[in-house]
């Protein structure tokens, strides 16, 4: 473990054609893998010291049960996708563990009815099943290119899954306490359907335009030095339009909304290069928003927060009950307040009061980050949000598949649109819409469905940096492929 | 496909970029002001989980703690939920520094408490690279320390005075004339500060109640914001007017002094008691001495009212913006232009008010030379590691007379104690205090529109006057005459803070 890439093992030397081939770069993703994983630790020890003094119970076992889980998503990367990028797996890893190690805090402090006592063992669990989703993605899709067969399917179950919390009575698809209808609540156990619905309408999305992105970049007017599309190809924008504004209507979840309009944006844009889509997209965004703001009364409700959160009839207002003068902003100003009294270098984890604020384990559990490990922290987080995103659009440049190249392209906007949107709520950047953060919120299809999309982002990146087959030319005129 | 991922890519790093913005405006720009933001529950909890700043009493060689925070009883680690250490605030000498360090409790704080909570509570900006060495280094949060010019003897003498005065309310004010330097400030009936350090909230209002609904006002610190008459004691701005607009010579001038005198609307105004002043054409000095009512109502009424205030004025009075760093209430010589009005106005009755504060910087002022000095409390403020932040300069108030009319009342202050037919021969002057030189003035303030209560005792004065350190203003409502009520009070802590006797 003494040189990275540089080891000369990486390098499996070709005797035949005498060219070196690409390291596969698994010893870094180890490495940097351990690294994350004590990283991890220490925050976890750290928590345990910041709370009570002392080593939390448990340090040995869960760090050992943590690093394991994550050494078992390393071999089933070396098995199953060597060539994949050797990062994504160690950020994903730093960022699941840091979540539950917040969770951890947050339930240590007792101040959190919402917590259960178990919810870190809950936590760690859906970390393994979202490991297990990892890796079962990476076993079964051994090339992306077989989801672009199951392109309408999949899109029909994305909309199936995004659909059924519209369904189903308010008892049972309503988040607690935030009026969003987008779960399915069964017997205790709940599970989020539009998490991965985002999957199924990326790669819906991603095979649609695929297959259409030559009519859809043909050119119609000019306008303002601008080509329009043709007025009869403008159908599909306008479906995933329609289709966002109906989850805002009947399932009051903004953000979702936004992310997938986003996501859709993003996907045509990538697919027909054209402006014009990206303007249009912008435009019925912009006035998708008003529209909804001056009919709905929860959207409205967003931007009166958003402006005047500090005005103390709305600290005050119950949030069961807002009403004409008031709009419960004590949630947002309660995060803001943690943020500000970490300051630039945080209280220390376990030194703070993040469960002041109500539901911090869910959408504003950045700001909890923000208050023990200050603005340093918080800005060493989502700078390494930024690499996975970045990876995520070097997977999507290298591949070679136009389908891959997509599905990369809109996955990872996605992510970065998602983490835009709620870390930009919660820190009052824009107009706060309840979503999930990736990796860290309190949940499990959250966190699944996050570790699967990781796992597509390698596999592409996978297909896009394997070596292409080495010919054999000394078998005369028949040629032998080796697979790489 | 890759020139419209490469924009994409763009539009993300500008994403983040705002992000990354965003959140330095919020946790290093806006921390400061969000920390006064209403509904701020962790700012309010916090306060109680560091060791606040001690407030010390460091003037006149001493340097006794009067403030300081100690661990709670029972506080460990385990039993509180944020897992630090809870701290309270103890006052080890209880009500006799309360007017002037206030209370630091659960629901805010009052007095120096509260006037200097950022040393006190560490958040001041000159601290923040002391703050990050102790976060770096590993050592706890602490706040600063307060030092005050206030001398614990002088002080514990001022609040022994008032309290063996028989219960009435009363405030006193010890200055350095020199400097401005606030050496004593007591007030009573008082609190005690240890009652409002309890961490629990319903307590603090059960306490707090109590104190707000006892009649006799606890709370009030009299000593700066509450104003009385100042009634003869105010003679000193009507010499220092008559001498400084060079209406009258000297303190040798004569003055017509008739008993009684009438006023121009036809009433007629007495001397105390109805006696005679001397001859009824007696030396300004005679009169200052004697305190002859009518004498100084003539000065009055020649200087002219609009005259009079412009000189109480420079001597402090009418001014509402002084804070000592706690705000004074203003004491106020009304702007008469009625001629009998005047003349009560000169003799301190009329509509004039004055707080012990106003009494003992009209002492100083005529101490110092004619210079009057900013009254203040804080000497310096240290920080954990006692590296001095902060320190106090003294500064120059106004000038509120020139030198030489300062030397001519300080000879006529000097003869109401030296002088066996002073006011104040018997409680202040070679009788009570030997060789010791006090300079003052007595007053005895008729109170109320019918006069039927008993007087307030009122007493400035400074010493040694060769060589003036302390000035003294002690107010004692309902006191009765100020030389028996009020001068005793003052010669105490005067004693007490030169170490004579």
């Amino acid at each position: 473990m003494t040189a990275i890439s540089d080891s000369p093992s990486a390098a499996r030397p070709s005797a035949d054609a005498g060219v070196a081939m690409p390291r596969n770069r698994r010893k870094t993703e180890l490495l940097m893998l351990a690294f994350a994983i004590v990283v991890v630790l220490f925050a976890y020890a750290s928590t345990g010291f910041g709370l009570n003094g002392k080593v939390p119970a448990g340090l040995l076992e869960y760090g050992f049960a943590f690093a394991a889980l994550m050494l078992v998503a390393h071999l089933a990367v070396r098995r199953f996708a060597p060539w994949a990028d050797p990062l994504l797996l160690p950020l994903a890893a730093l960022l699941n563990g840091l979540g539950i190690v917040m969770i951890y805090r947050l339930q240590q402090s007792h101040q959190i009815i919402t917590l259960s006592s178990s919810a870190t063992a809950e936590q760690v669990l859906y970390s393994a099943i979202g490991v297990i989703a990892f890796i079962a993605v990476l076993v079964f899709i051994r090339e992306v290119r077989v989801l672009q067969r199951y392109t309408y399917t999949l899109g029909a179950l994305g909309l199936i899954l995004i659909a059924i919390p519209a369904m189903l009575p308010d008892s049972m698809s309503e988040v607690p306490g935030t009026g969003a209808k987008i779960q399915i609540s069964l017997g205790g156990f709940s599970i989020q359907p539009e998490q991965f619905a985002e999957l199924g309408l990326a790669v819906f999305f991603a095979g649609y335009l695929v297959a259409k992105r030559d009519v859809l970049s043909l050119a119609g007017r000019r306008f303002l030095g601008i080509d329009l599309p043709r007025g009869r190809d403008l159908g599909p924008v306008l479906i995933a339009w329609g289709a966002s504004l109906l989850v805002l209507v009947f399932e009051s979840d903004i953000g979702t909304s936004a992310l997938f309009f986003g996501l859709f944006v993003a996907v045509i844009y990538i697919a027909t290069q054209r402006t014009s889509w990206l303007l249009i997209g912008i435009l019925l965004f912009v006035v998708g928003a008003l529209l909804a703001a001056k009919l709905f009364s929860h959207v409205g409700a967003r931007f009166t927060e958003w402006l005047h959160p500090f005005t103390l009839a709305n600290i005050n207002c119950n949030p069961l009950a807002p009403h004409d003068h008031c709009v419960s902003s004590y949630q947002l100003v309660q995060g803001l307040y943690g943020m500000g009294s970490g300051g630039i270098l945080g209280t220390g984890l376990g030194h703070g009061q993040p469960y002041i604020t109500p539901l911090v384990q869910s959408d504003f559990i950045m700001t909890a980050f923000g208050e023990e490990l200050g603005l340093t922290g918080l800005m060493a987080m989502l700078l390494i949000f930024g690499l996975m995103v970045q990876r995520g659009l070097r997977s999507a440049l290298a591949a070679r598949d136009p389908f891959a190249k997509l599905l990369a392209g809109g996955l990872s906007f996605a992510l970065a649109l998602q983490i835009f949107i709620i870390v930009g709520g919660v820190t009052r950047l824009i107009p706060l819409t309840g979503i999930t953060t990736p990796f860290l919120s309190q949940g499990g299809s959250s966190l699944i469905a996050i570790w699967a999309m990781v796992a597509l982002l390698m596999r592409i990146s996978d297909s896009a940096r394997r070596p292409a087959p080495q010919p054999i030319q000394d078998e005369g005129m028949t040629q032998v492929v080796r697979a790489g | 496909m890759n020139r419209a991922l490469t924009r994409l890519s763009l539009a993300v790093l500008v994403m983040f970029g705002l992000l990354l913005i965003n959140v330095n405006y919020v946790q290093a720009f806006q921390a400061g002001s969000l920390a006064t933001k209403p509904a701020n529950g962790r700012t309010f909890e916090q306060q109680f989980h560091y060791q606040r700043g001690s407030i010390i009493a460091a003037g006149g060689n001493s340097n006794v703690t009067i403030a300081e925070s100690r661990p709670a009883k029972g506080s460990t680690s385990t039993s509180t939920s944020t897992g630090s250490t809870t701290y309270t605030r103890y006052y080890p000498f209880g009500s006799v520094y309360a007017p002037i360090t206030g209370f630091d409790s659960v629901y805010g704080s009052t007095g120096i408490e509260e006037a200097y909570n950022k040393y006190l509570s560490g958040t001041a900006s000159n601290l923040a690279v002391h703050n990050l060495v102790s976060l770096l280094t590993g050592k706890p949060k602490q706040g600063a320390n307060v030092l005050l010019t206030v001398s614990a003897k002088a002080q514990q003498a001022a609040y022994q005075g008032l309290q063996n005065d028989g219960g009435h309310q009363a405030g006193v004010v010890a200055l350095d004339p020199t400097t401005g330097a606030i050496l004593a400030m007591a007030s009573t009936p008082t609190f005690n500060p240890n009652k409002f350090t309890t961490l629990n909230g319903t307590k603090f209002d059960q306490i707090d109640k109590a104190y707000l609904s006892d009649p006799a006002q606890p709370l009030l610190n009299r000593a700066i914001n509450e104003t009385y008459p100042p009634g003869s004691s105010f003679k000193v701005i009507t010499g220092s007017a008559g001498f400084s607009s060079g209406k009258y010579a000297g303190p040798t001038a004569t003055i017509a002094a008739p008993q009684p005198l009438t006023l121009p609307n036809g009433n007629q105004l007495n001397n105390d008691g109805g006696e005679q002043c001397g001859d009824g054409h007696p030396q300004i000095l005679e009169a200052f001495y004697l305190s002859c009512n009518t004498a100084f109502a003539n000065i009055g009424m020649k200087v002219g009212g609009p005259t009079l205030q412009q000189y109480a004025t420079k001597f402090g009075w009418n001014d509402s913006t002084l804070t000592i760093p706690m705000p004074v209430s203003a004491s106020v010589v009304p702007r008469v232009t009625d001629k009998s009005f005047t003349a009560l106005s000169s003799i301190g009755q009329f509509d004039d008010q004055a707080t012990p504060l106003q009494e003992a910087m009209d002492a100083a002022a005529i101490a110092n030379n004619g210079t009057l000095m900013r009254p203040y409390l804080l000497q310096s403020v240290q920080a954990p590691d006692l590296t001095t932040l902060a320190k106090t300069q003294p500064s120059v108030l106004s000038q509120a007379v020139s030198s030489q009319v300062a030397g001519d009342m300080q000879q006529m202050m000097i003869a109401v104690t030296q002088n066996p037919a002073g006011t104040a021969y018997q409680t202040a002057g070679p009788p009570t205090v030997g060789t010791l030189v006090i300079a003052g003035k007595t007053g005895t303030a008729e109170n109320g529109l019918t006069n039927t209560a008993t007087d307030d005792a009122v007493f400035t004065c400074f010493a040694p006057a060769s060589d003036p350190k302390i000035a003294v203003g002690v107010i004692v409502k309902g006191g009765g005459f100020g030389a028996d009520a009020a001068a005793p009070i003052a010669v105490k802590i005067i004693e007490a803070y030169l170490g004579v006797k």
